[in-house]
């Protein structure tokens, strides 16, 4: 029934947006506002008929309806409520759906209540946004329906992709979305503006739409990146995948188009590159679409390959020729750049980072497209027969950071000087007055960074603009806040705050410049300072790696709904003091033989220590981890929350009430917190910190013990002898199987200067005192009372073995049954080792 | 006037090291971009050369020793070009019978590292790396697109 109904909703809609674009045109054609209004109307109508659709395709995947193909396709009746909410957009026809259902709902809005700047444009505006909706609903009705039915009675369902079930997944598609089709307005109304000849205000009436679109579109990306590192477990979280690029393109012309505002409302300029600018972030973004379904383009990311291709090449075609022919159309309306003051101004360094945007845009488009467009010219006539048979070349990410690392630096760059240049010409005296704060910076970043290790030349010129960048920006924020309070005569804190109330576009730019600043230290560390290595551990075995001792501990595993859990258990050292427990994990899903690895992350200031577990013997005895070290990566997160920040406050609405505007930065504020959290405070993979066990090496805790003969000893006490502690306990068979070992070198050794303790752990006096008769031990042995020796010690399970010399230092530790041999052989090096 | 040149001028000079930056990346960084059946065609020519390669995956082939770890399964060609693709039924269509049919070349592939989520039966494997003179390719990186598990393009596998 759901079927149906779904389907007829979206037939409906398909032919109300045609009717809505046909009335808008007919209203403009005739000037008549019934039309118009018409069209308005329709166009709500339009937005909750398809906000119905989707909300009939989330009730489906609610009641588990499997007889809704797309619903059995991707859910099933044990996957968790919030993951069946997201399951909607997990593939292909929902998430066009919930595609046309934004997009009807932004259009709607868009032309509902428009300013005074935008009114003259809305009429075309509705035209180009309605046939947009059309295009959609198009493609979802007739070529990819989420509500085909399964045609078969089924009961339960095929479940989510493991890879989707994340709460990622709720948040990742639908920003990138805003994103997506957001930027179908800027472009409506451009095309409008170029319709009606009215080409100075199309911007800023655009100024909310673009800045919405542009972070949607940034979060996306952000969360994008955070659940790769989180979740898929290759220890990265950009692959310049082209799908990937695809999200990446239009959030470059989209920047490049927010700074081209600015520009247009101070100056009047570039006109005709904000226009291109808008065309270009709409045609990318059908561009990406065209990547991710097609199938044409090589990636991990696309659906698999459908016939959808071939229609968004044709909305791109249509989309670029059209406006060019419109451009073209109208070029003598198009004012010529007015005033523009000398390249070493603020208008210069706008400029210059509108080509900057437009070249990473236009160098990553190249880079996604590279086996494509060489195959293209190897077809058409160049390949010769016999060796090479093809000259189809790929980009990969060495060839991405190349091209485009140095023009993020000169991005950076850009964001630091700008301020100082100021509106006049080249100011040098603004300069001067800066001189010393920028020293500071450009000098004293890469030297902090140097200090900690971060030394290679090319990093250093990167920290080094970075620093520069920062420190401009800053004292931007800053500068403005003093002259303010001494204006006004508040305290500085009061001025800043009240600047941020009143400016919010110029200090949200001033907070997403530093943001970016910030990534950019995170992005130069990952990417210039990779280390990585593969290896297997042994049981209780330490293995060193850069600053970090591990230690593999046990394995464990659960078994949950239709996958087993395993856990491999590892102790993380620092110059020998424990820091983290931290427990990589790989999912087995027996039905669709797949495996999932979720990484446990331990993250610092300096980096991250990143943990993948790849597999292990059969006896748990061994485990393969692959171990990654991030540099500097959580100032990538840090950039991306101060990004966001920055980013809300540029858009947040004028409050007038005081109270208001306090609520909303506490909420604000703890939504970045919470974020933050999420990130920081949340185990990820890291069980509790408490003591780990000492190494080889480490001074061995002391202890005070209650033996069961009534005395007490302590380690301490014995200093100068070598000291065997054994944690045991009688319920324990591997145990009961050493201490025969035990009793039997205990007598060899115990009047050459060797002491033996053995500590019940977990134990009942009764039957301890039943197994030590049983098996005749005669060294001494006590109760831990309330397990505080064995929380010293770090111990895990038993039994456990540490031998201690007679300097007090732990020298050896073993997991598990001992040997006799194992106990002589280690007793005896200490002992000998004395004698020399 | 003057500052309309410099202007042009300046673009000028930054759109020309960006595009000396991304043909001279292509130059050294880029890679033939192959099918099994090109790779094969290329004979000697092939060792030791930077390439990437595509294939099918043989589900039966995938070995794995979690120990070093390594990881290594054998790939089946699949035609590059998207008519080509399109004309026999769709990319999963396509890999589908690419693992059914015995006379297509295949390439064996071997990978110094975790295996990957998504290796699995009739998923697409992109493999970056060297062919070595024994007849193995030994690969830097694998990227694997899901099998289209979860798409009606093959219908038996869907409904069950």
């Amino acid at each position: 029934m759901i079927s149906e109904i779904g389907q007829n909703l979206v037939g409906l809609s398909l032919i109300l947006s045609l009717y809505c674009a046909v009335a808008a045109y007919w209203g403009i054609r005739r000037r008549d506002d019934r039309w118009a209004l018409s069209a308005q109307r329709g166009m709500i109508a339009l937005a909750g008929l398809l906000g119905a659709a989707l909300l009939l395709l989330l009730l489906a995947f609610l009641t588990d309806d499997f007889a809704v193909r797309y619903v059995a396709q991707h859910s099933a009746t044990f996957i968790p409520v919030y993951l069946k909410i997201s399951a909607v957009w997990a593939g292909q026809e929902g998430s066009l759906l919930l595609w046309c259902a934004m997009q009807a709902l932004f259009a709607a809005l868009a032309t509902a209540r428009p300013s005074e700047k935008a009114r003259p444009l809305v009429p075309w505006a509705t035209v180009f946004l309605s046939l947009i909706t059309a295009f959609f609903v198009a493609v979802t009705a007739l070529l990819s329906n989420p509500f085909v039915p399964s045609g078969v009675a089924l009961t339960q369902g095929q479940g989510l992709n493991p890879l989707l079930r994340h709460p990622g997944m709720i948040f990742h598609p639908p920003a990138l979305y805003v994103g997506y089709v957001g930027l179908a307005v800027p472009f409506a109304f451009a095309m409008g503006a170029l319709v009606t000849r009215k080409l100075e205000d199309w911007t800023a009436a655009m100024r909310t739409w673009t800045l919405v679109a542009w972070l949607g579109l940034g979060v996306g990306l952000l969360l994008g990146m955070r659940w790769a590192y989180d979740v898929l477990g290759w220890g990265g979280y950009w692959g310049w995948d082209p799908v990937e690029n695809a999200g990446l393109l239009p959030w470059f012309t989209a920047t490049a188009l927010v700074h081209g505002a600015v520009m247009q409302e101070e100056r009047r300029g570039f006109q005709v590159w904000n226009v291109l600018l808008a065309v270009f972030s709409f045609a990318l973004v059908l561009f990406g679409t065209f990547a991710t379904r097609s199938g044409m383009i090589q990636s991990v990311h696309a659906y698999a390959q459908s016939d959808l291709g071939s229609y968004f090449l044709s909305a791109i075609a249509v989309t670029l020729i059209g406006s060019f022919a419109l451009l073209l159309s109208r070029r003598k309306v198009l004012a010529s750049p007015a005033n523009l003051e000398t390249l070493l101004s603020r208008d210069g360094m706008f400029f210059l980072t509108l080509v900057v945007l437009s070249l990473l845009a236009f160098s990553v488009f190249i880079g996604s497209v590279l086996p494509t467009i060489t195959a293209l010219g190897s077809a058409t006539g160049l390949g010769s027969a016999g060796a090479l048979a093809s000259r189809r070349f790929e980009a990969g990410p060495a060839w991405f950071d190349r091209v485009t690392g140095p023009q993020f630096g000169l991005l950076v760059l850009l964001i630091g000087v700008c301020p100082l240049l100021g509106r006049a010409t080249a100011a040098l005296s603004r300069l001067k007055a800066r001189a010393w704060l920028l020293v500071v910076g450009a000098l004293g970043v890469p030297l902090v960074l140097a200090a900690a290790g971060l030394t290679q030349a090319v990093s250093l010129v990167g920290f080094s603009v970075v620093g520069l960048a920062g420190v401009v920006t800053v004292g931007e924020i800053a500068d403005g806040a003093a002259a303010r309070s001494r204006r006004t005569r508040e305290a500085p804190l009061n001025a800043l705050w009240h600047l941020i109330r009143l400016q919010r576009r110029k200090y949200g730019g001033y907070l997403v410049h530093v943001g970016v600043v910030l990534m950019a230290i995170g992005v130069i560390g990952t990417r210039l300072y990779p280390f990585e290595v593969q290896q297997t551990l042994q049981v209780g075995q330490p293995y060193e790696v850069g600053r970090y001792t591990l230690v593999y501990e046990e394995l464990r595993q659960e078994f949950v709904d239709d996958h087993s859990r395993n856990y491999a258990t590892i102790s993380v050292y620092v110059n020998g003091e424990p820091v983290a427990v931290l427990e990589p994990r790989l999912d087995r899903y027996s039905g669709t033989d797949q495996s999932l690895n979720i990484p446990a992350v331990r993250p610092m200031v300096r980096e991250d220590l990143y943990l993948i577990l790849a597999g292990w013997s059969d006896d748990g005895a061994m485990a393969t981890v692959k171990i990654v070290i991030n540099s500097l990566v959580n100032f990538l997160w840090l950039g991306g929350l101060v990004f966001l920040a920055g980013g809300a406050l540029a858009l947040w609405p004028s409050m007038q009430s005081r109270t208001m505007s306090v609520v909303a930065a506490v909420v604000g504020l703890s939504l970045l917190a919470g974020s933050a959290w999420a990130m920081w405070g949340a185990s990820h993979g890291m069980a509790s910190n408490e003591g780990g066990r000492p190494l080889a090496g480490q001074e061995a805790p002391d202890f005070r013990l209650a033996l069961l003969d009534g005395g007490t000893v302590s380690l301490k006490q014995l200093r100068g002898q070598v000291v065997l502690v054994n944690f045991w306990a009688s319920w324990c068979p591997p145990c009961q199987e050493e201490m025969p070992a035990l009793q039997a070198t205990w007598e060899e050794f115990s009047d050459r200067g060797v002491s033996y303790i053995g500590i019940a752990y977990q134990d009942e006096r009764a039957s301890i005192d039943e197994t030590v008769a049983a098996f005749g031990t005669t060294y001494p042995v006590g109760v831990d009372a309330g397990d505080s020796i064995a929380s010293l010690y770090g111990i895990t399970g038993v039994p456990e073995t540490f031998i201690v010399d007679q300097d007090g230092r732990v020298a050896y530790v073993h997991i598990g049954p001992v040997s006799a041999d194992l106990v002589r052989s280690e007793l005896s090096a200490l002992l000998a080792s004395v004698d020399n | 006037m003057r500052n309309r040149s410099t202007f042009i001028v300046a673009g000028l000079l930054v759109v020309a090291a960006v595009v000396y930056l991304i043909i001279s990346s292509t130059g050294t960084t880029a890679q033939y971009f192959l099918t099994v059946a090109e790779l094969r065609a290329m004979g000697e020519q092939a060792y030791e050369r930077n390439v990437t390669v595509s294939g099918a995956v043989l589900g039966e082939t995938i070995s794995y020793d979690a120990m070093r770890p390594q990881v290594t399964f054998t790939i089946v060609q699949v035609p590059a070009d998207p008519d080509e693709v399109e004309a026999a039924g769709g990319l999963a269509q396509v890999l589908h019978d690419a693992t059914l049919d015995a006379s297509r070349p295949r390439l064996e592939v071997v990978y110094d590292s975790v295996k990957p989520d998504l290796l699995t039966n009739e998923a697409q494997a992109i493999v970056r790396g060297k062919l070595r003179e024994d007849g193995r390719f030994l690969a830097d990186e694998l990227l694997l697109k899901c099998p289209s598990r979860y798409e009606d393009a093959i219908p038996e596998q869907t409904g069950d």
